[in-house]
């Protein structure tokens, strides 16, 4: 039974949740504390997707105020999108959102997202998520910290 | 319309055109017979298929007189001398005779059919009534001699047969193959009876039955181990199984059918008749090497058959594993029997005898079947096959039944047998016995692993041939079958259907067989199947109905649900990302299978080959990757190889007498008739 007493040792390591964030806006499905997210890496460098990692894990654990990564954008309510939009990834990425049931929306997250950052004017770089299929609420940062992911998605979940 | 699906079918308009002029090439006849506009049949293969269905017909009839016991030996001395023709026809040959003409009448209808489609020539039309007639001989032999003769008949009248499209190599190698493995097994079974024969003083098969338990031991066991060998080839038991996998995809299919669902059983009606009724009760090994063989059989055929992606093939390696069930059936059955536990050895027999008549029934469908694919397609291999249930959707059906029947799953022609055949494993057990305690966990987990592998083949067959996209352009362009292609499926389907829903339907038949042999069977009641001496229920025609309603209901609710629901959007298909889904992202029958070929690579040992090739000076970039994988028979190439290899030597050996000389061959010849001479002087004195 060592993992029983290790999860004992280890107790609770969550932060504590910050006061609830101003919401941005309602939850596209217009159910509150739940948001069903597809992560898409558009031309990220990978930084965000270190920092989504650690607000999804059990320090920040974004689950708790009912945003979900899935599998599928089939099973999704918003498209959760970083890095620049690269030309390789534009038709995908449309492809995605397109995938996606109505009513949905887009979260930038990054610099990168929100105004293609430290590549802008790249030869590869078609332009910003908001330029390519708009996003709903950005995540400012390179990257961004995790605590500012999460806030971002409280604002939507409303919890 | 789409573009692409023009470009598709034009091809096939172009090739229409010249068939029609005065100088049709031969391809262009098939493309013209194939067409939507219907053709005649040909009056051969009309009158062939009649004739088929009219044998058929006749052995069924007969085989019912003689389950109800209205038959009388028949002898016919003149018609060969010395020997002399004696047939009677009992209940045990019976229920060989009824399965016989139920799997010819469906055969015989389908030819008419297949004939036009598959251009089968005429020789090959003319013989398969006869091949019928002869395999009806062979239950109703009542002598060593009348047996022999219809034993052989059926051998080279089938051979006959596989060697209808004989312009092609794989099908004279296949020939060639059969040849020398049935007329081996023969040897065999003709070394078993002469001793029988010779031993009782009698060749009559109602005198040896009187003097077999009689016999020296030593004899008896002699007899068996031959006629196991024997009748172990044709039922494509180890390790004489190898003609099945080259004999049955290169045989036509009606054929193939008739070889796999009758011929193949027909070994077991000889183990039947001589290692059971004629040698009465043995000593116990003989049912644990029967067990023991059946068992090995049945695993490595169905892990053949799980890596097998020729759909004929693949369907023969599952004959192979049904023939290792009844086999595990009749081995467990005999094994009980001398040890006296009667109520469980009528179990295991009852499935073995089920189990022949639910493989006839679904074999039968299942080559058929895959005939119609291969005269729409002109494909037997799986991975080019695929979404054929769009371009046959009668055919997707009736192999979906037969497929079910082979995976021995609920509803299905082979989940009753498969059912009896663990209850009598698992209900076995002697208290006290060590090698029974020792065998049958084993046999159980063998008939486990070979029931779920069956499922897994199964569902591969079907997933990959009939579902998703077509994965080649014939496949796109599939042709549905005729009717009367149709027609011979759907009586077989139907057969099918009985065996799983209501058994019952045969349980006169299987009682009356066995009542011939020193071995029980149980009687099959008509809804809840009950086992005498063994804690377990059936009842397949509740399952059966249940899972209708349970079906129909879902229907019903789906409908109601619908009206609430908002209207339907079509959007386009998700393909992760990319424009567009192609047939090449499919599970292949190869990729389905390969986790289990890896599984089991110390048994299958298959051949691969990956091969990158990558552009000059730069090492992280892949130009074509290929991917080889071959399936060569492991028990062929460790067994067959060295023996063939000793054969081919000891010819060269035997060559060197042979130099061409005409001098040296008469002097052969005088030198020989010295010896006879000289020999039969002595002898004289």
């Amino acid at each position: 039974m060592g993992w029983l007493s290790r999860i004992r040792r280890a107790g609770r390591i969550a932060e504590p949740a910050p006061a609830v964030p101003d919401p941005v806006m309602p939850p596209p499905t217009g159910v509150r504390r739940s948001l069903q997210l597809r992560h898409v890496d558009a031309g990220s460098c990978n930084g965000c997707e270190i920092e989504i990692g650690a607000a999804f894990g059990p320090v920040y654990d974004a689950e708790r105020y009912g945003a979900r990564l899935v599998a599928s954008p089939r099973h999704a309510d918003a498209l959760l999108v970083t890095g620049v939009v690269t030309r390789n990834m534009e038709q995908p990425l449309r492809n995605t959102l397109a995938a996606v049931p109505e009513p949905k929306m887009v979260i930038a997250v990054g610099d990168c997202a929100r105004n293609c950052g430290v590549f802008a004017g790249g030869h590869g770089v078609v332009g910003s998520v908001r330029d390519v299929v708009g996003a709903d609420v950005e995540v400012p940062g390179c990257p961004p910290r995790p605590e500012q992911i999460v806030e971002a998605l409280r604002s939507v979940t409303g919890r | 319309m789409n573009p692409d699906l023009d470009a598709r079918t034009d091809p096939r308009e172009r090739s229409g055109v010249p068939a029609t002029g005065p100088a049709a090439g031969k391809a262009d006849i098939a493309t013209a017979s194939s067409g939507s506009r219907p053709v005649p049949p040909r009056p051969s293969a009309v009158a062939s298929g009649a004739a088929t269905v009219a044998v058929g017909a006749a052995g069924l009839a007969a085989g019912v007189a003689a389950l109800t016991g209205a038959t009388r030996p028949i002898r016919l001395d003149a018609l060969v001398p010395l020997l002399g023709i004696q047939l009677h026809l009992t209940p045990l040959g019976g229920l060989f005779a009824v399965l016989i003409g139920a799997v010819a009448i469906p055969v015989g209808i389908y030819t008419v059919g297949y004939a036009r489609a598959e251009r089968l020539p005429r020789g090959a039309l003319g013989m398969l009534p006869v091949f019928v007639a002869a395999m009806l001989l062979v239950p109703a032999a009542d002598s060593v001699g009348t047996f022999l003769v219809a034993w052989e008949l059926m051998a080279i009248s089938s051979l006959v047969l596989v060697l209808a499209d004989h312009r092609r190599t794989a099908v004279r190698a296949a020939g060639a193959f059969y040849a020398v493995l049935t007329h081996l097994g023969f040897i065999a079974i003709l070394l078993a009876l002469v001793l029988l024969a010779a031993a009782a003083g009698t060749g009559d098969f109602g005198g040896i039955a009187a003097a077999g338990p009689g016999l020296p031991t030593g004899t008896r066991s002699a007899v068996f181990l031959l006629a196991l060998a024997g009748f172990g080839s044709k039922a494509g038991l180890l390790p004489l199984h190898a003609w099945l996998p080259r004999a049955h995809p290169e045989a036509p299919s009606p054929v193939s059918a008739l070889m796999s669902a009758a011929m193949v059983a027909l070994g077991c009606y000889g183990l039947l008749r001589i290692g059971v009724q004629l040698l009465g009760p043995g000593p116990r090994w003989w049912g644990l090497t029967l067990l023991a063989l059946g068992a090995v059989s049945a695993l490595f055929g169905v892990l053949s058959a799980s890596v097998a992606t020729d759909l004929k093939r693949l369907l023969a390696y599952s004959t192979t594993e049904n023939m290792g069930l009844v086999a595990v059936g009749l081995g467990v059955a005999m094994t009980l029997g001398s040890s006296g536990r009667h109520d469980v050895a009528a179990i295991a027999t009852t499935a073995a005898l089920l189990h022949l008549l639910a493989h006839a029934a679904f074999k039968a469908l299942g080559f058929l079947s895959a005939g119609a694919v291969l005269a729409g397609t002109g494909l037997r291999d799986l991975d080019r096959l695929g979404g054929l249930a769009r371009r046959m959707p009668a055919t997707a059906v009736l192999f979906g039944v037969a497929a079910l029947g082979a995976s021995g799953l609920p509803l299905g022609a082979g989940f009753v047998s498969e059912w009896l055949l663990l209850q009598g494993l698992i209900h076995s057990p002697v208290p006290g016995d060590q090698v029974l305690a020792l065998a049958v966990p084993l046999t159980v987990g063998a008939v486990a692993l070979t029931t779920g592998l069956g499922v897994v083949t199964m569902v591969k067959a079907f997933g990959v041939a009939f579902l998703a996209r077509p994965r080649s352009a014939a496949a796109a362009d599939a042709r549905p079958a005729p009717v009367s292609m149709l027609a011979g499926m759907a009586l077989a389907a139907a057969g099918c259907l009985v065996l799983a829903v209501a058994p019952v339907a045969v349980g006169p038949a299987l009682a009356g067989a066995a009542g011939e042999l020193p071995l029980g069977v149980v009687r099959l009641e008509p809804v809840l199947l009950r086992l005498p001496g063994a804690a377990g229920t059936v009842a397949p025609a509740v399952l059966g109905a249940g899972m209708l309603l349970l079906v129909l209901l879902s229907v019903l609710i789906g409908r109601r649900g619908s009206r609430q629901r908002p209207a339907a959007v079509t959007v386009p298909l998700w393909a992760c990302g990319a424009d567009q889904l192609s047939p090449r992202m499919q599970y292949t029958a190869t990729s389905f299978a390969e986790p289990l070929q890896r599984v089991f690579d110390g048994v299958l040992r298959p051949d691969t080959d990956v091969q990158i090739d990558r552009p000059a000076g730069s090492p992280y970039q892949i130009e074509r990757a290929v991917y080889r994988t071959r399936q060569v028979d492991s028990v062929e190439r460790q067994l067959y190889r060295p023996v063939l290899h000793w054969v081919r030597a000891l010819a060269g050996w035997v060559r060197r007498a042979h130099t061409g000389s005409v001098h040296l061959y008469l002097a052969y010849g005088g030198l020989g008739l010295l010896v006879v001479l000289v020999l039969g002087l002595v002898v004289a004195r």
